[in-house]
């Protein structure tokens, strides 16, 4: 399930950002990526939360996952996110879609994007712990901070070259 | 607890569907709904107080025939409407291959408004009275 980040304040951004003039792809590029750096980091410490336990099924829908299933989370450190640039547009996500395949109890291949679906949604026999919801709903402001912060200090750098390296 | 869950959980337990909160202890039979508090999603202080705070909520449906589908998200999807305004979403929907059943998972966003305290304004008047009074 993708969740989309909506910014306020974009319009005040995107003067900055139109005043920069060939400077604003790679800028815009550099917020993207340290927004998403929040993001991940969020991500990873939510993991970080997970309650795991050996397999057992003695009470229905209320199984944890096992520890292997949560290590395989946290060793997708580079790969969470992903940026696809398409001419001057730049997106960005961040997620387990793509992070590939993870051998866990009895041998099983299970792909990483599956064991964190069931975990964030719980399934039939496993009770489920939102993490990725949750670093959504606390990394947001925390993503688009880091993103204004980029572009305002590039946009700070370009008045103080324009003005010949004096601050006012 | 919010009362908008509590409404959520009356109203789905009024449904077809059996529904439950925070799981089942035993796999019921045919199609049943798990319905779950989940976390604070979002506060509003002033007064050195919580005043708005917001939760989010998620409504599981569990069912084996795939007929069942579309009576499923219509009886869902209502409640929702009715409780939550415009602020849910059908978060994910999947098939568990080792069950065989479908899972359905709707992610909704309940307010909960603290109902504002009385002022003791009458009775201070009244106090006030009997004081000069006296």
């Amino acid at each position: 399930m993708p969740y989309t980040m909506k910014m306020e304040g974009i319009e005040e951004l995107s003067t900055m950002l139109n005043e920069m003039g060939n400077q604003a792809e790679k800028v815009a590029s550099v917020s993207l990526y340290e927004g998403a750096a929040e993001m991940v980091a969020e991500v990873k410490s939510k993991v970080r939360q997970i309650k795991t336990e050996r397999f057992h099924y003695t009470v229905f829908g209320q199984r944890k996952p096992s520890p292997e299933e949560k290590d395989a989370l946290q060793a997708i450190e580079a790969g969470i996110a992903r940026f696809d640039k398409n001419g001057s547009e730049v997106n960005t996500s961040v997620g387990y879609s793509g992070a590939g395949y993870v051998i866990t109890g009895y041998g099983k291949v299970k792909a990483v994007a599956q064991i964190a679906n069931a975990i964030n949604s719980g399934t039939s026999f496993m009770q489920k712990q939102p993490f990725f919801r949750r670093a959504v709903s606390s990394g947001t402001k925390k993503a688009e901070r880091a993103i204004k912060d980029v572009i305002e200090a590039n946009y700070q750098a370009l008045i103080d070259y324009n003005n010949g390296g004096k601050t006012e | 607890m919010p009362s908008e869950y509590e409404a959520l959980v009356a109203a789905l337990k009024l449904t077809d569907i059996p529904f439950a909160e925070y799981g089942w202890k035993t796999r019921p039979e045919g199609s049943y709904g798990v319905v779950t508090l989940d976390f604070e999603a979002g506060t509003a202080t002033g007064d050195d107080q919580k005043l708005d705070r917001s939760w989010e909520a998620s409504v599981d449906v569990f069912f084996s025939k795939i007929s069942e589908r579309n009576d499923i998200i219509e009886t869902v999807e209502e409640v929702l409407e009715e409780i939550c305004g415009s602020s849910w979403a059908l978060n994910s929907n999947q098939y568990e291959s080792s069950t065989g059943l479908f899972h359905l998972e709707w992610v909704c966003v309940l307010i909960d408004t603290p109902e504002p305290e009385e002022e003791p304004e009458a009775e201070t008047q009244t106090q006030s009275a009997a004081g000069g009074e006296g």
